[in-house]
Formats: structure tokens, sequence, C-alpha cells
């Protein structure tokens, strides 16, 4: 009995010493011969899968190891890999509103100039080039991979019912300006009852995407107060709000997918990647919304990526020849077709798969080169490296407007806010 | 086994099933719902007012899971990490608790106040060092690395402490030590028996932690093969293209085991020696 | 067999001439290295490099600059830290308190021989700490959404309440997170209560019975005092966790909880610092003043709880 219970013991010991030990074989295999292993962070869903593969048939000694997580997870972990200065991958996509963040760390980055970028800058469009360089522009942190051109996103219905027009160019032609979008939201409302915006977020984002100056400056210094822009944008977000044209529902929330799919708001304003979410979470709107441009006011970029290279790795050349080959415009078109990802090079623009594009979802519209044509409208962008947690103070405040609280005073604790936080 | 075949229904404890049953439908009623989401397209989720009962897609939502992420391989992995890091612990925590609770030796106090200690670290701080330690070491990818973490649980050796010091009666040891034990013999023919019950508790405890656990595994686990369930379902959720019924199949299935290991634990609750033995 | 371990061990013991005294010191030594072991491999470096940070200007990827102790004096003098220990406290004490109460309850049920299907309860009672925190924060966020048709809200209009907005008010956001808390956290003390009453004897419930003790005597008089080492234990590691309350708050207040101050806990309020902000300095600052706070509050809860000094001997 006794013996029983002590072989028992032993061979659990030793069992899970087992277990552990195991797994630790894999780091060795990867180094045999000239084999190379480059280690690719990818968030969202991309078809890099997919093009690795094609590329590691192209290219036998080379091995490409894809870990795919979530926005937010994503970063959260590259941080802790640059930050710590050790266990970081050999690529690596980096969103754009993230990118300031390691501006700071450029050191920590290779530098894709010095491995011939500059012969490959032609391809892309300039102000998503220029917003991955430094300051005096002698330093590249990443290829750009996608972009996130805004267009308007209408119902038809709630657009028949108030008398507006349906079709896309006539819409455009329509609603050109800030106060023509307001207009329009008025007749939405007076003839359906319905808000023509979903949130104060979107009614804020409006004017925001489009500033080329919002928080910061250059140097990193708030100028919120100096600059009128990003206050002009929350005061038409509180105008639209006073005459009812916003409601509250608040993005990615069901009671939000709901409203997409039952059409309970006009308008959205958003990139192209909102159509995926769309076909897969409202299926019933099938054929109810389209597609148009915004008021060139209102052209912005929401979203998109770089692909860099951490100074870490061993393996830069390989990384960098890798990234060219998966930004290049052909696989770009790849990537857009399969995985909705909008080109940031703009000769796609001019293919024939894209020019022929047809939506389904969107009464077979071509969606396709109404995005294109908002991107090149946009302007080159400078956040900040605190932009999000900034930004996110003033959509309180505009939250707290939508629940009653006066806009001034709101605006006012907002900017208290913003410069403590800055102040640590 | 016997004594349950004898339970009849007493009218007295009446206020006691409700409470239990109230409990219970609140307890279970997130999983059901995860169940639900699993057998409906997407679209379901957004649907106002909330869906509430199954669809048809189980199995076709669960295939795009299998599709997706390679789950059975996550699931071996996870497997191994909480069947071994739950092992150890149960070990260490035994070990010491037992050490706590029935020897004395200098320092003994103070020792014991500095594994509660441990538990005030607020463990998201420690994140940027712990890792940079991990890469160090070359446990990157390694589910020691994923797992190492774990084995430090202040809460089993109180826990354990507790137990033994309650339930294993000092007369028993000093009969075993005028028989001539050894102090590890001890541990193993009277103590281990005894604590059957905190056995199973902090087995289950350090189990689900284990299995439940996203943060540390994410950033440690970069290479699909060394994926565990948690981390590859993290990369079902994706907010630009979600597909709510595929995310909650996954979560589902993921979950299920669980309480397979939580009945093979059950069966250690009842303590065979409290009833009788020490007397 | 027996014989011949044993006069090893005699033999053994005469050589090496150690008293019984010094061969438990020597195990007890042995039986609880390996804690330490682990801990100083993984675990005493983060915490030595937190209490440095501390005194740094860090913000994770720069340059460190020593500071003093100016992270400490930007933490106390700013109101949102104190408004977080406030919220950490309320939903604490609204969250976990609760739970022990509960937990104790439920277990000695489930510890009842006259109660039926206990295996089923068991399980099903510890489901909340086995369902995965993505379904819980995705069911809490449908019925706890500021709509009027949610379902908290549509059981609140029986009575006559207003509906109230679960993210964004004062008590509302409180209100939700506390009781996903209480939620979550049940079954866990219950199952370290149902251990803790599994290491009390029978025989001394069948002796109180024979004394004519009745069920809610027996309760206090005999559970309750021998499951008081659990109660301890379940009260300081309660104590500790609610202090560093995070995980459910974050998950159901979801884009906005970094964001708005109604449910902002301390650990939130430091991770927001470290990693928002890039101010890992003030983070760690929070860190060690979240640590005082916390060894005070577990020490005066377990004095509390233990009776205020009248502790039971240890062995």
């Amino acid at each position: 009995m006794k013996m029983k219970k002590s072989l028992l013991l032993a061979s659990l010991v030793s069992m899970s010493a087992f277990l552990f030990a195991c797994n630790g074989g894999d780091d060795s295999a990867s180094g045999e011969g000239n084999d190379v292993t480059l280690d690719f962070w990818v968030f969202g869903a991309t078809n890099y899968e997919d093009l690795a593969e094609a590329y590691e048939e192209e290219n036998p000694d080379v091995k490409i190891n894809i870990k795919t997580s979530e926005l937010e997870d994503h970063h959260n972990s590259l941080f802790t890999a640059i930050s710590a200065g050790s266990g970081a991958p050999d690529l690596t996509m980096i969103e754009v509103d993230q990118l300031d963040r390691y501006r700071e760390a450029q050191d920590r980055f290779t530098n894709l100039y010095d491995l011939g970028a500059e012969e490959i800058q032609d391809q892309y469009l300039d102000w998503k080039w220029n917003m991955a360089e430094n300051q005096e522009g002698d330093f590249l942190f990443g290829l750009p991979t996608d972009i996130g051109p805004k267009a308007m996103y209408y119902h038809t219905e709630v657009f028949e019912n108030a008398d507006l027009p349906t079709d896309p160019d006539e819409v455009s032609e329509l609603i050109s300006s800030p106060e023509a979008f307001a207009e329009a939201a008025g007749a939405v409302l007076e003839a359906t009852d319905k808000p023509m915006v979903d949130s104060m977020e979107m009614a804020f984002r409006a004017n925001m995407d489009a500033l080329e100056v919002s928080y910061f400056n250059r140097d990193g210094e708030l100028v919120i107060e100096e600059e009128d822009g990003v206050k002009n944008a929350y005061d038409y977000a509180v105008e639209l709000h006073e005459q009812g044209y916003v409601s509250d529902f608040e993005m990615w929330t069901p009671e939000w997918g709901d409203a997409l799919n039952k059409g309970s708001f006009g308008v959205e304003m958003a990139p192209a990647w909102l159509k995926g979410y769309m076909t897969e979470n409202a299926p019933e709107a099938s054929g109810d919304w389209r597609v148009t441009t915004l008021p060139s006011q209102f052209a912005g970029n929401w979203g998109g990526s770089y692909v860099a290279i951490p100074g870490e790795t061993e393996h830069s050349e390989e990384a960098y020849e890798f990234s060219k080959w998966l930004l290049s415009p052909e696989n770009q078109m790849k990537s857009f077709t399969e995985s909705g990802l909008f080109p940031s090079t703009p000769e796609v623009y001019e293919m024939e798969e894209f020019t022929s594009n047809s939506d389904e979802y969107f009464g077979g519209q071509n969606t396709a080169e109404y995005f294109a044509e908002a991107a090149e409208e946009i302007p080159e962008v400078y956040k900040g490296p605190k932009y999000v947690t900034v930004n996110n103070e003033v959509l309180t405040a505009l939250r707290n407007v939508q629940e009653g609280g006066d806009p001034e005073q709101e605006w006012e604790e907002a900017v208290e806010r913003i410069e403590g936080l800055l102040d640590r | 086994m016997s004594e349950h075949r004898m339970k009849r229904f007493k009218p007295g404890n009446v206020p006691a099933y409700i409470l239990l049953a109230f409990a219970s439908i609140l307890s279970i009623f997130p999983f059901y719902w995860m169940f639900v989401m699993a057998t409906q397209p997407s679209a379901a989720y957004n649907s106002v007012p909330p869906t509430l009962l199954p669809g048809g897609m189980l199995v076709e939502n669960f295939l795009k899971v299998l599709d997706t992420i390679p789950f059975f391989q996550a699931m071996w992995n996870t497997i191994l990490l909480c069947t071994s890091v739950t092992i150890l612990v149960l070990i260490i925590s035994s070990l010491s608790g037992f050490a706590f609770a029935k020897f004395s030796f200098p320092g003994k106090n103070f020792l014991f106040i500095c594994i509660l200690l441990t538990m005030v670290i607020p463990p998201q701080l420690g994140l940027i060092p712990q890792y940079y330690l991990i890469s160090q070491l070359g446990w990157l990818d390694t589910l020691f690395g994923a797992g190492i973490l774990f084995l430090l649980n202040p809460l089993g050796i109180f826990l354990m402490r507790q137990y033994i010091s309650e339930s294993v009666p000092d007369e028993l040891i000093e009969a075993a030590k005028l028989d001539g034990c050894s102090n590890f013999r001890i541990y193993r023919s009277i103590v281990l028996p005894i604590i059957k019950p905190a056995f199973a508790t902090l087995g289950i405890i350090v189990f689900t932690l284990v299995w439940g656990e996203f943060l540390w595994q994410f950033t440690v686990l970069r290479d699909p093969s060394s994926y565990t369930l948690q981390v590859a379902l993290a990369s079902l959720n994706n907010a630009f293209r979600v597909d709510f019924g595929m995310m909650l199949s996954g979560v589902f299935w993921a979950t299920v085991p669980l309480i397979v290991i939580f009945l093979i634990f059950n069966k250690w609750f009842i303590s065979s020696i409290t009833e009788g033995s020490i007397k | 067999m027996e014989n011949v371990e044993k006069q090893q061990y005699v033999s053994s013991s005469k050589a090496s001439r150690m008293s019984e005294k010094k061969k438990d010191m020597l195990s007890g030594y042995l039986y609880v290295a390996p804690f330490f072991i682990i801990f100083g491999i993984i675990g005493l470096y983060p915490a030595v490099f937190s209490i440095v940070l501390a005194f740094q200007e860090w913000n994770g990827l720069g340059e460190m600059n020593f500071v003093g102790l100016r992270n400490f004096t930007v933490v106390l003098q700013d109101p949102l830290f104190w408004k977080s220990l406030y919220n950490t406290v309320i939903m604490g004490l609204m969250g976990t308190a609760p739970q022990l109460v509960v937990g104790l309850i439920l277990a000695v049920f489930l510890n009842m021989a006259a109660i039926r299907f206990t295996n089923f309860f068991r399980v099903t009672i510890f489901m909340p700490y086995i369902t995965s925190m993505v379904a819980v924060a995705l069911v809490f966020g449908v019925f706890f959404s500021s709509n009027e048709t949610a379902l908290a809200n549509y059981v609140m209009g029986w009575f006559g309440i207003d509906p109230v907005s679960w993210k964004t008010s004062e008590w509302g956001a409180k209100f939700a997170i506390s009781l996903m808390v209480f939620w979550r956290w049940v079954g866990y003390n219950t199952i370290i209560y149902l251990a803790g009453l599994q290491s009390i004897p029978k025989h001394l419930y069948e002796a109180a019975t024979i004394d004519g003790a009745g069920k809610v005597q027996q309760f206090i008089h005999i559970t309750i005092p021998l499951l008081k080492p659990f109660i301890l234990l379940t009260v300081f590691m309660s104590t500790v966790g609610a202090l560093q309350l995070f995980a459910e708050p974050t998950v159901f207040l979801g884009s906005s909880a970094f964001t708005r101050d109604e449910a902002m806990t301390v650990v939130m309020y430091l991770y927001r610092d470290a990693f928002n902000l890039g101010s890992f300095g003030t983070a760690s600052a929070t860190a060690i003043l979240l640590l005082v706070i916390i060894i005070g509050a577990a020490a005066l809860n377990t004095w509390l709880t233990s009776g205020g000094g009248r502790r039971k001997k240890g062995a």
C-alpha cells in the first residue's frame, strides 16, 4: 500500500517535470543550416498567413512564423518586448495611432532607409509614407500596409423617406460641406424621426480625423487651446447633438450592431474595414446601405498600419525583403480582395480587379472607388504619443454633454484633466 | 456511497434547496448563454432583445473555429501546462504547509509573512521585468516559461497550513515519530491521505486559474505551436471582423473540459479520514 | 521490511547525533525552500525593479531619471488617485464582503448530509469561476447596457425605478461591477469553506446532537470556531483581491475603462499611468502606496476576524 503511494507520488513528480521539459525543444530546430526564421507579429484580420506561405515556397530558406492577435493585446505585448529590450519579433505590425509612442525609442528599430527603402517610396501614398518618418525625415520606422480612408455609408431607405437623393454621386454632391451635412440631418430627423449620426464620437471624429494639427504640435507640446481645430470639431458635435441629430449607439455594442442592421440612423462615417463587420453582423441590411464620398472637410484617415523591424533582429535584411514583397502593390491587391485591407499603393486603384469590383452587400455598387477617391485627399496628420489618452478625455466630455452636461464647462474640465495627465 | 442512497427529502430543508437552486441558476446562466451564442450566427449577438434559445449552428461554428486556430493542439498544450503546474503546486504547497503547520524552526513566522507579502505585489506591473527575465533565460515559447509564474502560489501554502494544522492531529505525528518514521515518510503516509479535500480544493482552483489566465501566457508564448487555448482563442476576437458565433463557440468548447476536471477533483472533496479514524 | 527501515533509521540517527529538533528544523527549511527558490528566480527581480522605479521617471522606453519622492507627491496630490481608492474600497465592501457570508452559507448547505444533489450544486456554484471572462463580459455587458430595454433596467422598471446608465453613472457602475465580482467569486470561497468544513471531525457533531444541541447551536459553537482558520484565510485573500480589483471593471467598462472615474480602481489607475500615459514612475509609486494600504487593511481585517487579538496559538 505504502509502496504504491510513493510510487504514485514519484511518478507524478517525474511526469510533471517531463511535461514541462518536453516542450522546450522548439528553439533549436530553427537554427539549422542557413535557414532563417522570421517572427512576425500581426493583428486583426489579414491574409498575411497565406501570403507568408507563398513567400516560403518561393524562398525555401526562409520560414515565417506569424503570431496573430487582437489590436490591443498585440500592441501591449509589443510594448512589453520593446521595453524589456529582449524578446521582440523580427517584424511587427504597428497601428498608425500607436506609432508615435515609439518615436522616442528610434534606436530600438531598424532604419528602413538604411536597407534601401527609398527605392520603393514612389509606390506608396505620400501622406502615409511621411507619417512613418522621424521629424528630420532621415529615419523610416515602417513600410505602409493598409490605410483607412473614410467615406460615408448611408442608409438608402432613410434617405428616401427624407426626400434626399439615393444615388451615390447625387448624395455627395448634395452633402458637400459640414453645413449641408447638418441640413440633410435635419431633413432625416423631420421625416423619419431618426438621428443622422450614431454617436457623439462619430460626430466629433468627422472633423477630427481631417485635422493636420490636433492636440500636439510636432515638438510634442499641447496646443489644444492655441489651435482651434479640436474645439471646432467639439462644437460641431455639440451643435449636431443640440439639434437632435446624434444618437447614443456606442460602436461595437450589440445596440449599435442592431441599429446598423435595422437602419436606425442615417449615416456612418467610416473606412472600408466597416464593410467586413457589416456583412457578417448586419446581414438583414444587405442592399440597404451605399457608400459615397464625404465632404472634403471631413476627409480623413482612420486606422491602417505599418510593418516595422525591431532593432534586436539578427535578420533585418531578410525581414526587409519579406516586408517589401508583402506590401508590394500586387500583394496589397490580394490583401484587399481577400481581407478588405485597403491598399496604400495608388497604382492598385487603377487595376482591373479594383475598378470592376462590385459589392453585393451594397447593391452591386463598386464601393472601392469612393474609398480610393478619399485616399488621395487625406492630409498628413501628426497625432503625438499620447493622442489616444488625450482624445478619450474629450470623448468623455462629449458623452457627458449628451447626458445633460454643459458643453463649455465640460470642455474646460476636459482641458484641465488633459493638462493634469501630461504633467507626469 | 450507501449513505447517499439513504438521503431522503425532508421538508425542513426546503429553504436550503431554494437557495441552492437559485444560486445554481444564476451561476450557470452566462455559461448557458455562451452555449446559445455558440449555436447561433454572429448577428444573433446583436439582436435586441437578446437571443435566449439555441440555434442550429453548433457544429458549423465549431468547424469554423477548427479552421481558424489549432484548437486541439492548443488544448493539448493547455492540458500539459495545467496538469504540470497543478501537480507541482500541490506538492510545493503541501510540503511548505506541512512545515509551517507542524514544525518549529527559527524565522518560521517571518518566512510565512514573506510568502503572504508576495501576494500583495500588483501583477500588472511586474510584466516588463518578468518578460525580460524569461527572454534572457531562453524560456519564451516554452510551457515552462508560461507556467513558472503560477508555481508561486501563496494561497496554496496558506490553505495547506490551515488545513494541516486543523486536521492532522499532533498525537498522530508524534506516534509516528516514536515508530521511527522520517518526516518525509510522515508527510507521505499520514499527511497526504488526510488532506485530500484540501488537495481537491487547491487543485481545482489552480487548474482553473491557469486554464483561464491570458495575459502572461499571451506574452510568453509567441509561436503558434506553443499556444495555449486562451492565447489561440484571442486571435478569434477581432473587432473589425468579429464573428461572435465562432468566437463563443471556441470559448465554450474551451470551457467544457474544465467541468470534467471539476468532476475528477470532486471525488476527493469528501474526506474519508475525518469521518472516523481520529477518535 | 518496515523493521529494516526502522533499524536503519535508528542507527543513522545515532550516528549523526541529530536531535529530533534539529531534524525538524532541517525538514522545515527544506520543505519551504521550493517556494523561495522559485521566487528568487522569477519574483524577486520584478519586485526590486518596481521599488526602484518608484523613485525614477521612466516612460518604458527611454532613459531613467532619478526624481526622489516626486512620484509620490504627484500621486498623493492627484484627486483621481483618491477617487480610485474610494471606488476600490466601496466596491470591495459591496462586492467582496457579502461573498464571504453567502459563500459560508452555501458551503454549510452543501456539506449537510441531508441535502441531495450536492455534486450537482457544487459544480454549478463553481461555474462562474470557470466561465471565461470573455463570456462573462459579454453577458454582463448585454444585461447592464444603458439601453432602456436592457434586462437590468427592465427588471428595475417593475419596481418603478428609472433606467440607469450602468456604465457611466456613479452608483450604477459600482453596483454592476460589485455584482459581477460577487457573482464570480462566491463559488470560489464556497469551495474553500467546503474544504474547511471537511477538516472538522464529524464526531463533534454527533456528540453535540446527543447532547441535544440544535443545528443553529451546532453552527455557532462548533462550525464557526473550527472554521476560523479558513475564515481568516478567505478574509485575507479577499481583502488583497478586493484592493487589487482590475479584471472585472476593465472588462465590464470596455473601451471607457480608463477614461472615466466612476469605477476606476487603484490598479486600473496605475495600469493607466504605466501603459497609457507612459509614466512608469508614478505607476510604481502607486503600487507601493497600494502595497502599504493592502498590508494595513489585511492585517486589520485578519485581526478583527480573529477576535481582536485572542488568537488561537499556532502549532
